[in-house]
């Protein structure tokens, strides 16, 4: 067999080369932002009763106790110099089989030496509350809904964390979390990111036929990581690149679905 | 000629219903008359390579297999997330050299490149037969001694809360079986499976399409749980009764992780027990990757598994030759312990196994109330498709303390063989207890207990013939259990001894099956003490003699006792706690029924099972007693809830209470409320000039932004309680509803949030909701329009990939049933895109499609 980059770390630096598994104690759990749960659901200010409010606490304190997120992340070498199928610029990660098509994901990568790859999933037990619930009690599902979004977002955010500090100790800089889906890149990717990661048998991760992740709340990203200053280190994920931005309902209401500032 | 087709009686033959697309029978010959021997699955009816593989599947002998494939060849250069089975094609060289390296240092048995080699994940690289013939090849070359046939998941998500259904699943695995057999393997090992559902598709196609052992293994995370909540005793104990040869464990921890896990397997089941263990993560030392686990370390946690009684033993990933080698020393000139586990009676879902020992009673609650029989709500529930109602049954039933659930849908208009399966699998989405599928249709328990994740009870065979002709080929086929109740051909009999005497010969008839008395429950069959009073205290003593004489477990329908008595949960109670102490194990019962459930958890106690009286201190220790406390009526709690108010309209407490509760979102009063204006008010008017103006205020308030989505929703639930309190109190049928609509998300998209709030707004306003879920197939949602005479249907789709599939669903509609109006939402949608896919109306919110309802519906 002919030899590509692999583990053995031809191209990527040793301590970067394994994958890494994401497995919080449940007092290292990443905590649920609950200003960003509240965006989630529409929140923009409005007066809301006790009841309410300790509704919404008990669901988030209730899913931090009750599930804990997983996740893998592993660093793989970009090749920016290949062509799709159409014969367009597009990225490649070497050693494996992931090819992201398309000028977003291109413009992410194209002058990084390595992309972060990162998989997390608040797991089966979370896919099955969000069903039981959905057909039980609407409104408790809905805000169970947001609070597994936000919580697999905090996860993601520490898992991101790690990866960029682990970078930094090598001098890599870093630029943010792209996902399948932001801009014109297409979710067929998904079926390879998982694979590549291995994490329907390390984290219990699947894809759908329709190429959508399932348990539904995971979240799968890529982090550029570059010698010297990273390309577009500075850039927030922005509405610009958001296919959804024509008919968001956050803008609609003046808001963001990030946190700004 | 195959052995085995000789001896097992013909299922498929029994049933004519059976749809032979579903299951291709292995047995082909057999479609004449039912034989009636039948020979259980044992090394005598499989065809086994030799005699050292049989002493191994007799726990005679240890085996071993190899280790890591995957970790070779991503050593040698496998991109990750490639197809490694390609390679038994493009480089068979290099995949025997792995397996000649495993048998050069010991391993008897090596496992075919075709882990991921089935047609979902092969798509349009390779064929499943030629991957499989390739890779067969590749192993003969190595010299091994028996070649074993890898089966890995499907890398799809089974229903319910994936996509694929058991008869894809099982299809799909049945092809690879084939394959395998046709191409020459010795054995099948069915491994790395972390779905219940899934790994008894594959058991199940390995069984009945070939005669080879079968040798299956889950795998489990740290919490002692595989990624979809199964434990070791759940896998093993529904694996060996499906006909699993071999059970075990594979992947994921290290082999001191994974040996609690084996010995609670070996605790539960006499098949031989593998482990296959992984060799820790990888990671990167002076430039070499080695895995945390060094060979001698793993050798060593090895060893104490083999002394626990671990039979079979092989690597994982990260495994390679140098740890094999090892293996072989420790099980050289050594045989496996005899192990014997204790009888029991055992059922499982796929989350939970209730064990009863054969030695002791311990009791276990049946819940009753998923039966339509009497239950007026229930069976309109049934008749609407409304399966979201039933599970809501089975979740009380679950938090009021049953331990299995019975699942009866048998209604004259209903097609049950359909229905129970689909009920089974949505139950089990949503409750964690096993199931006792229950139906009087021998094909509708067949299609459901084939596809339950999990070992059911089988409600009932009883003495007659046709009965246990048609049911215990099927208990024994799936390895279920089974009710025996003590009626034949000349009805119940009135005394104990004629009871026994029945449930003697459904023993008898059962262990030609294979059917050994630890999996049955007798059912004696109570008659009401009102007009068999001489009977009742007969039922109990042929209870203790069955259990006795027998070594059955027993079972009861309780309420029968109190028909045509007052105060019947007292009597009922009364003759609970008799049948406990004559042995009764199985009570069928509604543990809705505190004072039944009372019973229960202080006989525990007198039964030893609840230890120290631990559960029963904390339970009562501060209960009220109400023969001595007066129960709080429904308004002191009532009250009680009231919430602080607040939100943004000013709400005057002297007000109209509905508005007020409604907009304030708070249900805990509403039924009160409504309660009063009841009595002075016409239904109608409540809701004409209270429920729905207060709801629609609700509809602007939400547009204008003064409330956001869970207050709305809030308000919802408020007029929801009190709609049904109008609807208990009126005569069935005398409220008519606005209308039927239709609603689904489609076909490839999973996001079903912003569909249920559309139904629960649309609930409120009085249409009927015909809800069909996610992912849901075009041609199904017609089928609907047609049969329900739905008018408007809401399609909902949240990604731009699946608008697609919206777009196909409106052009069906349109084109087949151009009456009927369509509705589109979801968060990529705009009102131009909603028109350009050809959709009559767009929703941007809930609130909004609750308006296009009324126009469309006033048209």
């Amino acid at each position: 067999m002919e030899s590509s980059p692999n583990i053995d770390g031809a191209t990527v630096p040793a301590p970067l080369a394994a994958p890494v598994l994401y497995r919080p104690e449940p007092a290292e759990r990443p905590r649920i932002n609950r200003a960003e749960m509240l965006r989630y659901l529409g929140y923009t200010g409005q007066d809301v009763n006790e009841e309410l409010s300790a509704r919404i606490e008990r669901i988030a304190a209730e899913l931090e106790r009750s599930v804990s997120p997983r996740g893998v992340r592993r660093v793989f070498p970009v090749d920016a110099r290949a062509r799709d199928a159409a014969g367009e610029p597009c990225i490649r990660l070497a050693g494996t089989t992931v090819e992201l098509v398309g000028r977003d994901a291109f413009r992410h990568l194209k002058d990084a030496s390595y992309c972060a790859m990162l998989a997390c999933t608040l797991g089966m037990e979370s896919e099955r509350r969000l069903r039981t619930l959905g057909g039980q009690n609407p409104l408790d599902a809905t805000i169970l809904d947001a609070a597994c979004s936000a919580y697999v977002e905090a996860a993601v955010g520490a898992m991101d964390s790690a990866v960029k500090r682990a970078a930094s100790d090598l001098g890599l800089a870093s630029n943010w979390r792209f996902s399948c889906g932001y801009g014109d890149c297409p979710l067929d990717a998904q079926d390879a990111i998982v694979a590549a990661l291995d994490a329907t048998r390390l984290i219990g991760l699947t894809v759908t036929p329709s190429h959508l992740l399932l348990p539904s709340k995971s979240v799968t990203a890529l982090i550029g990581l570059f010698e010297g200053d990273a390309h577009a280190a500075d850039m927030r994920p922005t509405c610009a690149t958001c296919r959804m931005r024509s008919t968001c309902a956050f803008r609609a209401r003046g808001t963001t679905c990030y946190a700004q500032g | 000629m195959r052995k085995a087709e000789d001896t097992e009686v013909s299922i498929s033959g029994r049933h004519p219903s059976w749809d032979n697309s579903i299951r291709p029978p292995f047995h082909p010959s057999h479609k004449g008359p039912p034989m009636t021997a039948f020979t259980p699955r044992t090394p005598d009816t499989l065809r086994i390579a030799d005699d050292d593989l049989r002493a191994a599947l007799e726990g005679r002998r240890h085996l071993l297999f190899d280790g890591g494939m995957g970790t070779m060849l991503q050593a040698a250069g496998l991109e990750a997330g490639a197809l490694p089975e390609l390679l038994n094609l493009s480089e068979p060289d290099a995949i025997t050299a792995v397996h000649a390296a495993y048998v050069a240092v010991g391993s008897e048995v090596v496992t075919t490149n075709t882990f991921g080699a089935n047609a979902h994940k092969l798509g349009d690289a390779a064929t499943v037969e030629e991957v499989f013939d390739a890779a067969v090849r590749c192993a003969r070359a190595s010299g091994a001694r028996y070649v074993a046939g890898d089966i890995g998941p499907l890398g799809a998500l089974m229903r319910p809360m994936g996509t694929l259904s058991f008869d894809e699943a099982y299809d799909l695995f049945a092809q690879q079986v084939r394959a395998a057999a046709t191409a020459g393997v010795d054995l099948f090992v069915i491994e790395t499976m972390t779905d219940l559902a899934e790994i008894r598709a594959a058991v199940l196609a390995a069984k009945e399409n070939s005669d080879l052992p079968i040798f299956a293994t889950m795998t489990f995370e740290e919490d002692g749980r595989t990624f979809l909540g199964t434990s070791p005793e759940v896998a093993a104990i529904t694996l060996d009764a499906l006909g699993a040869d071999v059970v075990g464990i594979n992947c994921s921890l290290g082999p001191a992780e994974l040996r609690p896990l084996a010995a609670r397997m070996l605790a539960v089941t006499e098949k031989p027990v593998m482990v296959q263990a992984n060799a820790g993560l990888p990671h990167v030392e002076d430039g070499r990757t080695v895995y945390d686990i060094d060979p001698t370390a793993y050798a060593a946690a090895v060893r104490g598994m083999v002394d626990d009684g671990v039979g079979i033993i092989g690597g994982c990933c990260g495994t390679n030759p140098d740890y094999i080698r090892l293996l072989a020393d420790i099980v050289r000139n050594r045989t496996p312990q005899q192990r014997s586990v204790e009888p029991a009676f055992t059922v499982t879902s796929a989350q939970r196994a209730v064990v009863l020992p054969c030695s002791e009673q311990r009791i276990a609650v049946i819940g009753e109330r998923i039966n339509p029989t009497g239950k007026k709500r229930l069976q309109a529930a049934l008749r609407a498709g409304d399966l979201d109602y039933v599970v809501g049954q089975g979740i009380s039933q679950q938090e009021q303390g049953a331990d299995i659930l019975d699942v009866n849908v048998g209604m004259p208009e209903l097609d049950e063989v359909a229905l129970l399966p689909r009920m089974c699998e949505q139950l089990q989405a949503s409750t964690v207890l096993p199931l006792q599928i229950d139906s009087t249709d021998p094909a509708a328990i067949e299609a459901a207990v084939r596809r339950y994740a999990g070992r059911a009870i089988i409600n009932s065979v009883n003495g007659k013939r046709e009965s246990l002709d048609a049911i215990l080929p099927i208990a024994a086929h799936y390895g279920a259990n089974v009710i025996g109740l003590t009626l034949d051909e000349d009805g119940i009999p009135e005394t104990a001894e004629a009871r026994v005497a029945i449930a003697r010969r459904i023993v008898n008839e059962a262990a030609r099956y294979g059917i050994g008395p630890e999996r049955i429950l007798i059912d004696c069959l109570v008659m009401t003490a009102s007009t068999n009073q001489q009977q009742a205290l007969g039922i109990l003593r042929a209870v203790s003699a069955c259990r006795e004489h027998l070594g059955v477990k027993c079972a009861l329908g309780v309420s029968n006792i109190s028909f045509g008595l007052p105060a019947r949960e007292l009597m009922n109670a009364t003759f609970l706690a008799a049948a406990f102490g004559a042995g009764l194990d199985a009570p069928i019962m509604n543990p809705g029924s505190a004072r039944y459930m009372d019973v229960v958890h202080s006989f525990r106690v007198l039964n030893a099972e609840d230890e120290g009286s631990a559960a029963y201190i904390e339970r009562y220790a501060g209960w009220g007693d109400p023969y001595k406390v007066p129960i709080a009526g429904g308004d002191a709690a009532a009250t009680a809830a009231a919430g602080t108010g607040g939100g943004a309209p000013a709400l005057d407490e002297g007000g109209d209470p509905i508005r007020r509760l409604i907009l304030s979102g708070r249900k805990g009063e509403m039924k009160a409320a409504t309660e009063q204006l009841l009595a002075t008010t016409d239904p109608l008017e409540l809701i004409n000039s209270r429920f729905i103006p207060a709801l629609d205020e609700v509809g602007v308030l939400f547009d204008q932004g003064t409330y956001f989505l869970p207050q709305l929703m809030a308000s919802a639930e408020a007029a929801r309680v009190g709609f049904d309190t109008i609807r208990a109190h009126m005569p069935a049928g005398s409220i008519a509803g606005k209308g039927p609509i239709c609603l689904a998300t489609v076909k490839g998209d999973i996001h079903d949030i912003g569909k249920n709030i559309v139904k629960m707004l649309l609930d409120n306003y009085g249409y009927t909701v015909f809800d069909l879920g996610r992912d849901v197939d075009p041609q199904e949602i017609l089928d609907t329009v047609r049969a329900r005479g739905v008018r408007l249907v809401g399609l909902s789709a949240l990604m731009t990939t699946t608008v697609k599939s919206m777009e196909e669903t409106i052009a069906l509609l349109h084109a087949e049933a151009p009456d009927v109006k369509v509705l589109v939402g979801g968060a990529v949608l705009t009102p131009e895109y909603a028109a350009r896919i050809g959709a009559d109306f767009y929703a941007k919110d809930a609130a909004e499609a609750a308006r296009i309802a009324e126009e469309v519906f006033e048209a």
